[in-house]
């Protein structure tokens, strides 16, 4: 009985982990189009960037006030390693690390914010469907650099042996080079996205299941030491929500000055 | 005692879990360690050798994560 209520309790406060429709919308083949607090959640927190940024945006001024200190050191802060890897090439791309910066530091914070039941709580970068889109944008723009810069023969072409090889060992080697490129290629955005999801998913875990515990033996012995774990792992997830988004920025950035140089 | 396969999964999905986190603590102990070395050395590099620790800590988490999700496909899936 005990054993079956604990496992209630825990699997209860996981809960918080489900996607739940809200708008049922109904199935076209395989797709569900449902509108979930997922995607709720994702609106709220696209909404709240562009916010941002169109406020910020409107009243530029010569000297800085205070919402503009914040916007000028958030792009500093995401795009100040663009120039510095990339290069004056790397102009473009303020717009998309700016954004994937922001947006994925902000669905980060949002998921952290403790929210009533009635709210649906959720946090989108625990659901590995949208940090996978996510570092789909980034593959998507890699492989468009990489093709538009330096043509289909160019950009494969950097994949293979480097010339001035003996004659005997240049195909071999390239043949195991090519694979090993084309495969990390796809590997790139797995690993993003599986980066990003797994360390979200696991510090909610974690609380919740410490939230569980405390809520199944409710004695102080337990409580006590767990609520305080609860407190520290919390601050250190607005930590984590932070560098993961920084992260996630910077690999981007990494990711497509290797296409953009490729071969050198 | 023989297992169910439920049983052998939770055992799995434990034990693996345990056993990924070896490696990357490894590799994230020394990172740590060589970067506060490097700093303490070059203090006016910091900022470029923060960057490269970041990216290095990045690479070697993940291989936990991988494991990570491995545990959770057979805790829910499997």
């Amino acid at each position: 009985m005990l054993a079956e209520d604990s496992a209630n309790k825990i699997v209860e406060s996981l809960h918080e982990l489900n996607v739940q429709r809200i708008v049922e919308i109904p199935k076209v083949g395989p797709f569900d189009f449902s509108i979930s607090n997922v995607v709720i959640y994702m609106w709220v927190s696209a909404f709240l960037v562009f916010i941002f940024f169109f406020v910020v945006a409107r009243r530029l001024r010569k000297e800085p006030d205070g919402l503009q200190t914040w916007a000028e050191i958030l792009l500093n802060f995401a795009t100040g390693h663009l120039t510095g890897q990339i290069g004056e090439k790397g102009k473009k791309y303020y717009y998309l690390i700016l954004t994937l910066f922001c947006y994925i530091m902000l669905t980060n914070l949002i998921g952290l914010i403790p929210k009533p039941i009635p709210l649906k709580g959720y946090t989108p970068t625990a659901n590995i469907n949208v940090t996978f889109g996510l570092a789909m944008v980034v593959f998507f723009v890699t492989q468009y650099q990489g093709f538009s810069r330096h043509g289909v023969r160019g950009y494969m072409g950097s994949w293979l042996a480097p010339p001035g090889l003996p004659k005997a060992l240049a195909p071999v080697l390239s043949a195991i080079l090519f694979l090993v490129h084309f495969m990390g290629e796809f590997f790139k955005p797995l690993s993003l996205s599986v980066r990003l999801f797994g360390n979200t998913i696991a510090g909610h875990l974690i609380i919740l299941v410490m939230l569980g515990l405390m809520l199944q033996y409710a004695s102080a012995i337990v409580i006590i030491p767990a609520g305080l774990f609860v407190v520290i792992m919390l601050l250190f997830e607005v930590f984590v929500a932070f560098i993961q988004a920084y992260i996630f920025s910077i690999l981007s950035v990494v990711y497509i000055e290797s296409a953009i140089y490729a071969g050198h | 005692m023989a297992f169910d396969p439920e049983t052998a999964a939770r055992l799995a999905a434990g034990i693996g879990m345990g056993l990924a986190t070896i490696g990357p603590g490894i590799g994230i102990g020394l990172l740590t360690g060589r970067t506060s070395e490097a700093i303490a050395r070059q203090p006016e590099a910091s900022g470029d050798i923060r960057t490269a620790f970041i990216i290095g800590l990045a690479l070697a988490e993940a291989l936990a994560l991988y494991a990570f999700v491995i545990a959770i496909i057979l805790l829910f899936v499997a």
